[in-house]
């Protein structure tokens, strides 16, 4: 059984559509708040950033954290969510 | 290279140099790009510089890392353009540099902010800033803009204390306490006569920072630590957001030293070691540049990043904030001069808790004694830890009072951690003093005892010595002779018993040296009496009938006759006398009392130590025989799983023989080399099953011409153990505007995840693939062709429908289903990129039907609520 939560599960099983940016497994309402504030307010804004970042694991993290101040497991929990989404929808 | 002067095109080439592959450098992106870049030129560097500190590799890594970056920035600075995002990146790398040797700081920090809302931006222009800071310090040892310093030091020294305060308790409310106090203690004061006003504020922002997290509190103590070089540097982006903070820290930095210098134990080790971490970086960097023209600031360096390494002292946050402000000691005034080589010294002692008062008692000091200290400092380390014992000594009277009160996180742990050996120390030591006690008790029983023991037995003799008067003859005796007569016989009697007494204790007690018997013949027991000159024949006589009379226990003698068993009537008979109780010389009583004591104990011993064989062993008993059985109970489920598959096996392949040799099933369970010893085990499994088990039955068969005993698995496979296979299992999604496309757009679906190709077997799996798909899309009569692309590795399958409305309605029908336990999902492909792929499907246009009407692969949702597949199909 996978160790993935309901809220990855929920977001991988679709396309992302319009979705806000809490949607994103790891992001809750604080940093969801911070990314919105950035200029993130949609999920697939942040999908945008992943993709220009290459999908590195790294630079997402790296920048998740420079951004909303997400700490290893909302990073690795995001990064994550969007990677199993890029595999299944792109 | 100058970081951030990289333009896009440089950065990309620098990180495709180093090995990385970056995707765009858009606004975005830079600063994380930037980061890896240091990071990268650093571990490059790494490699090739040795450690000049003294301290460990974090610093030799840090200042090696700060130097080429300090000049970078220094360039950065001079040419007066810096990006947000290298000095992010910068920043960035000198946190996590810093943060290295500190255990569990990224992690508090990270969560502090996360805490707070709002810190996040505080923290990391704080980091910005103290970074900043550092470079800019750097820049000024190489650039030398001293001029600038003493016009700024002297605005932050006269600034008064009450407006300050006011704007502090204002930018409190803006910043959260913990930033300003980090800001107090960042910087000495001279201002120490503010501070009795101060002690009052302290206190509570003392709680109110211990209350903080670590992480939060040594990041504003770094942030606090550059603050005071904000000024002076250029303008960063981040200043002009906070400029007006600093412009308020800066005076209220200043005024607030002599605060933090009293209460050192507002700073946590890890805040100080971090901002000395910081400082070190500054200093380090500039260590070997400045060397020659600050020696004693060069060692204040050196010291504090020596320094480094040990956890507690606050001191150190004022030391390491010590090199910006002692290179200017020329400048600065004496006060300042005074507090930092103290300081300096203070943390060059082991982190005691007098350290923590020494800023204290440090302003107290004279000038000249820091000065002094000072210059020492100058000559070597041991010189400066000789002065600073000095101080140590002097300080620690005055140290011991603030020592209690102050103590900050980490000490306030090992504390505990002390207390708790103490107080473990201390019950131990009184349980130790208990048992010692009850032992010594015990012995003293057992001692009482056993002396009591012996008086009893060897006071024989005194009872019958107390009084002439009581005999143990009867009233007869009384009657039969007067009293004089009476009391020399009861004389001879006495003294009789008294010397056989002794004759037989002597002799009991192994002194057979005197005495070959314990007796006393009659000849030597009446020459005794005669020596003695108490007794006449007579007398003795009578004594001796009595003595018969009465019998032996009364009188303590025995007469014994010419053998042992004669009875003696007559006196005439007597051969020997003897006492019945010997008396033993108290040594000798208490060797044989010892003696039978432990004989005794030694009994009692043993009788346990039996019994406690007998227990052990029937717990060893039990204990082996509840292995077995759990070994056989493995063994038994193990058979019925070996048969069971078996049996599936038989029913798809009908060559198998439905039973199985119960030997072959031995052997193929239990390795070669276990056999021997498992055979009980197997014969009881064998056993349990044949009384047991009635799914599997025994009976014997011929196999190969021999006569087996075998085993037949006589259970009906039950119809609900197969899992369903290539079936539709209902919908994951409601279908609406968000996950499919408003309108159908084009004839041909793709339909992925419907089978894995690994995965699948046989030959004819495709077809049935198509089955389903025909079926799941019973009511659509448009699909025309079905291509299962068999080596896909997503699991595609392609349809064509008659029009884009038919496929339409099979993407409705299809599209997040699952199907096999995978989750389909379905999107339009062009109609000419299909015809390109399958060619064959130009010319279909008869609808495909699936081949028989049961529906099998959609059979499950059927049974289930049909209002779901009508409201999926609608």
């Amino acid at each position: 059984m996978s160790s993935t939560s309901q809220k990855h599960k929920e977001f991988v099983a679709e396309p992302m559509g319009e979705k806000a940016v809490m949607a994103l497994a790891g992001i809750g309402e604080v940093l969801g708040k911070r990314l919105e504030e950035k200029g993130f307010d949609k999920a697939y804004v942040v999908l945008g950033q992943f993709l220009v970042l290459k999908k590195d694991e790294d630079f997402f993290r790296e920048w998740l954290k420079d951004t909303c101040g997400a700490n290893a497991k909302q990073q690795f929990d995001c990064y994550s969510c969007l990677k199993e989404w890029c595999d299944s929808f792109l | 290279m100058a970081a951030a002067q990289l333009t896009d095109e440089e950065l990309l080439a620098e990180l495709n140099r180093l090995g990385c592959s970056p995707g765009p450098v858009t606004e975005s992106t830079r600063p994380v790009y930037l980061k890896k870049l240091k990071k990268l030129r650093e571990e490059q560097q790494k490699g090739s510089r040795t450690n000049k500190t003294r301290s460990g590799g974090a610093a030799g890594a840090s200042a090696p890392g700060a130097r080429p970056a300090s000049r970078d920035v220094t360039r950065m600075s001079a040419s007066g353009g810096r990006s947000s995002g290298g000095r992010l990146a910068l920043n960035k790398e000198y946190l996590e540099t810093a943060s290295k040797p500190l255990l569990g700081f990224s992690s508090d920090e990270s969560d502090a902010e996360v805490n707070q809302k709002g810190d996040l931006h505080s923290t990391s222009s704080r980091r910005r800033d103290r970074s900043s800071g550092q470079h800019h310090h750097h820049h000024y040892y190489y650039e030398q803009l001293r001029p600038a310093f003493p016009s700024n030091r002297n605005q932050r020294l006269d600034v008064s204390s009450d407006p300050n305060f006011d704007n502090l308790e204002g930018k409190k409310s803006r910043e959260g306490s913990p930033f300003w106090l980090g800001k107090r203690k960042c910087t000495t004061d001279l201002l120490y006569s503010t501070e009795p006003l101060v002690n009052g504020e302290i206190n509570e922002e003392d709680e109110r920072e211990q209350r903080n997290g670590r992480g939060l509190s040594s990041s504003r103590f770094a942030y606090s630590c550059s603050k005071p070089q904000e000024e002076y540097s250029d303008s960063e982006e981040d200043r002009d957001e906070e400029d007006d903070m600093q412009k308020q820290h800066h005076p209220r930095s200043r005024r607030l030293s002599p605060r933090r210098s009293l209460t050192p134990s507002e700073l946590s080790a890890h805040k100080s070691a971090r901002g000395l971490e910081n400082c070190q970086e500054r200093t380090g960097g500039g260590v070997s540049a400045m060397r020659d023209k600050y020696p004693e600031r060069s060692l204040d360096e050196v010291e504090s990043i020596d320094w480094r390494g040990s956890a507690i002292g606050s001191i150190r946050e004022s030391a390491s904030r010590r090199p910006p402000y002692s290179e200017r000691k020329a400048d600065l005034s004496a006060n300042v001069m005074l507090s930092s080589p103290t300081l300096d010294s203070n943390h060059v002692d082991l982190g005691s808790f007098s350290s923590f008062t020494k800023p204290r008692v440090s302003i107290y000091n004279s000038f000249t004694d820091a000065t002094t200290t000072t210059t020492s400092s100058s000559c070597g380390n041991a010189s400066v830890r000789t002065n600073h014992s000095n101080h140590t000594i002097s300080n620690h009277v005055t140290c011991k009072v603030p020592q209690i009160k102050k103590l900050t996180e980490p000490e306030e742990e090992l504390l505990q951690q002390f207390k708790g050996e103490e107080v473990s120390a201390t019950s131990g030591v009184s349980a130790h003093y208990l048992s010692m006690f009850l032992l010594t008790a015990a012995c003293l029983f057992f001692v009482l005892l056993g002396l009591l023991y012996l008086r009893m037995r060897g006071s024989g003799s005194v009872e019958t010595a107390v009084a002439i008067k009581s005999h143990p003859f009867g009233s007869d005796f009384d009657r039969s002779y007067g009293d004089k007569e009476k009391s020399a016989i009861l004389n001879i009697l006495l003294h009789l018993h008294d010397h056989l007494a002794k004759i037989a204790g002597e002799h009991d007690c192994g002194d057979h040296l005197h005495r070959g018997s314990r007796n006393l013949t009659f000849k030597e027991a009446s020459d005794f009496l005669s020596v003695q000159n108490i007794s006449s024949e007579e007398n003795l006589s009578a004594a001796l009938e009595w003595i018969i009379k009465s019998g032996e226990s009364a009188a303590g003698i025995r007469l014994i006759g010419r053998s042992q068993e004669e009875d003696v009537k007559v006196v005439s008979d007597i051969k020997y006398l003897e006492s019945t109780h010997p008396n033993m010389s108290f040594i000798c009583r208490f060797r044989r009392a010892f003696v039978v004591v432990i004989n005794r104990m030694l009994l009692f011993v043993l009788g346990i130590g039996i019994v406690l064989c007998i227990l052990w062993y029937m717990k060893y008993r039990w204990k082996k025989e509840a292995e077995e059985t759990k070994q056989m109970y493995d063994m038994v489920g193990k058979i019925i799983d070996v048969l069971r598959s078996h049996h599936e096996a038989c029913q798809e392949n009908k060559d198998l023989q439905p039973y199985l040799p119960i030997p072959h099933v031995r052997d193929s369970l239990i390795k070669p080399q276990n056999r021997k010893k498992m055979k009980k085990v197997w014969d009881r499994a064998v056993h349990f099953l044949s009384t047991n088990e009635s799914r599997m039955r025994t009976q014997t068969e011929r196999i190969g011409g021999a006569d087996f005993l075998v085993w037949k698995w006589i259970q009906p496979s039950l119809a609900c153990d197969k899992i369903p296979s290539k079936v539709w299992q209902g919908k994951a999604f409601p279908l609406d505007k968000r996950n499919s496309p408003p309108n159908s757009l084009t004839p041909c679906l793709k339909i992925r995840n419907m089978f894995d190709p690994v995965m699948e077997v046989g030959e004819t799996w495709d077809l049935a693939i198509h089955e389903a798909i025909l079926e799941k899309c019973s009511d659509n009569d448009g699909i025309v062709h079905i291509a299962v692309d068999k080596n896909s590795r997503e699991g595609c399958v392609y349809v064509k429908c008659l029009s884009a409305e038919h496929a339409g309605k099979a993407f409705k029908a299809l599209h997040g289903s699952w199907f096999d336990g995978k989750l389909v999902t379905v999107k339009y492909l062009r109609l000419d990129r299909y015809h390109q792929r399958f060619p064959q499907a130009l010319n279909c246009s008869t609808p495909l039907k699936p081949s028989d009407n049961f529906l099998n692969t959609v059979s499950h949702l059927r049974h289930r609520t049909s209002t779901i597949n009508s409201v999926a199909k609608s």
